[in-house]
């Protein structure tokens, strides 16, 4: 097991989870979904692909009113 | 009243007026608002979300029926790497490569950081964004985001929420001349439909709120005072107004005025 964050809140994944699996995972259904880790941007196109790694800050963001 | 169209960031546009999307009383309330505000484009953001259904949904819902044009923003980021990579996100997600770049530098006035803004802005527009840059009504920032990429600006007419309308009239003028083609919006600090008469009649393009008219006791009137206030403010500035004068001069022709030295 790894120890992550996720939109803030201490989290385990198993080793070598991908986002794809993360989100699957936690149960996000919702398309309109932007991911994050470490403050940097990964692409919906990458999501199979990019490996959660140890000590990891996610954030998975939805629209909300703004101004 | 006429509608005259226009041009900005490869849109063409026939309201002025772009309108927020938050601090409503409810979500049926916002829907009417941003109706009766005939506003074209609508500001919208991104937020950490759990798993559940929740009223962020609904929102978004609501939005994408009304069919406008959506312009995220990035409010909340204190850095140029946050808001770089909410813009990106953004980008995925609302399927837009507008973005209201908004990158905080101090918490009490919400005022923007030029530096922070800058950098955030150099990096999107080779990325291919459309950067629409919450900023302060100084002329060199302003300079600095023209040169950084930005082909539009977005003064602040007083801190964000404030609704204290145009606090600094003269730097705000000194930009609108600096820019003669750069589309400039005022964003944020308008509290009543005069002021955004005020900042139509200085020539600025467009005008984005938000509090001014969700914080009203009714806000759907009040979209629909804004919508005719910036349209009125933009006719008023097309029509051009007239010399103002130091003395009086009666409007009405003196030549066969009846009465005439009988009055007191």
């Amino acid at each position: 097991m790894i120890q992550v964050t996720i939109n803030g809140e201490p989290k385990q994944l198993q080793k070598n989870t991908t986002i794809s699996e993360m989100l699957t995972q936690l149960d996000y259904q919702n398309e309109w979904l932007g991911v994050a880790i470490n403050t940097t941007f990964i692409s919906k196109t990458a999501h199979d692909q990019t490996i959660i790694k140890e000590g990891d800050h996610i954030d998975i963001l939805s629209p909300i009113q703004g101004g | 009243m006429k509608t005259l169209s226009w041009k900005i960031g490869g849109e063409t546009l026939h309201s002025r007026l772009f309108i927020g999307s938050a601090l409503y009383p409810s979500p049926a309330i916002m829907e009417q608002a941003i109706i009766a505000s005939k506003a074209e484009v609508v500001t919208v953001s991104l937020r950490r979300q759990g798993t559940e259904q929740g009223a962020g949904e609904h929102f978004w819902e609501i939005i994408r029926s009304l069919g406008l044009k959506v312009l995220p923003n990035t409010a909340g980021c204190h850095t140029a790497k946050e808001a770089i990579a909410i813009a990106k996100m953004a980008r995925e997600v609302f399927g837009t490569h507008w973005i209201k770049l908004e990158v905080i530098g101090d918490q009490y006035n919400l005022q923007p950081d030029p530096y922070e803004t800058v950098e955030a802005t150099k990096v999107l527009v080779k990325e291919g964004f459309e950067v629409f840059p919450y900023t302060t009504d100084d002329l060199v920032v302003a300079k600095k985001l023209v040169d950084a990429g930005c082909q539009i600006l977005m003064p602040w007419g007083a801190p964000i929420g404030s609704g204290k309308g145009l606090i600094n009239p003269y730097n705000l003028q000194a930009i609108r001349q600096a820019f003669p083609n750069i589309p400039l919006i005022i964003d944020a600090g308008i509290g009543k439909p005069s002021h955004a008469i005020a900042a139509m009649e200085l020539g600025y393009d467009g005008i984005l709120l938000n509090s001014a008219v969700a914080l009203a006791q009714e806000p759907v009137m009040m979209a629909e005072a804004f919508a005719g206030a910036v349209e009125a403010g933009r006719l008023g500035y097309e029509a051009g107004a007239m010399q103002e004068r130091e003395f009086a001069s009666p409007s009405t022709p003196t030549v066969g005025v009846p009465f005439w030295h009988q009055n007191p």
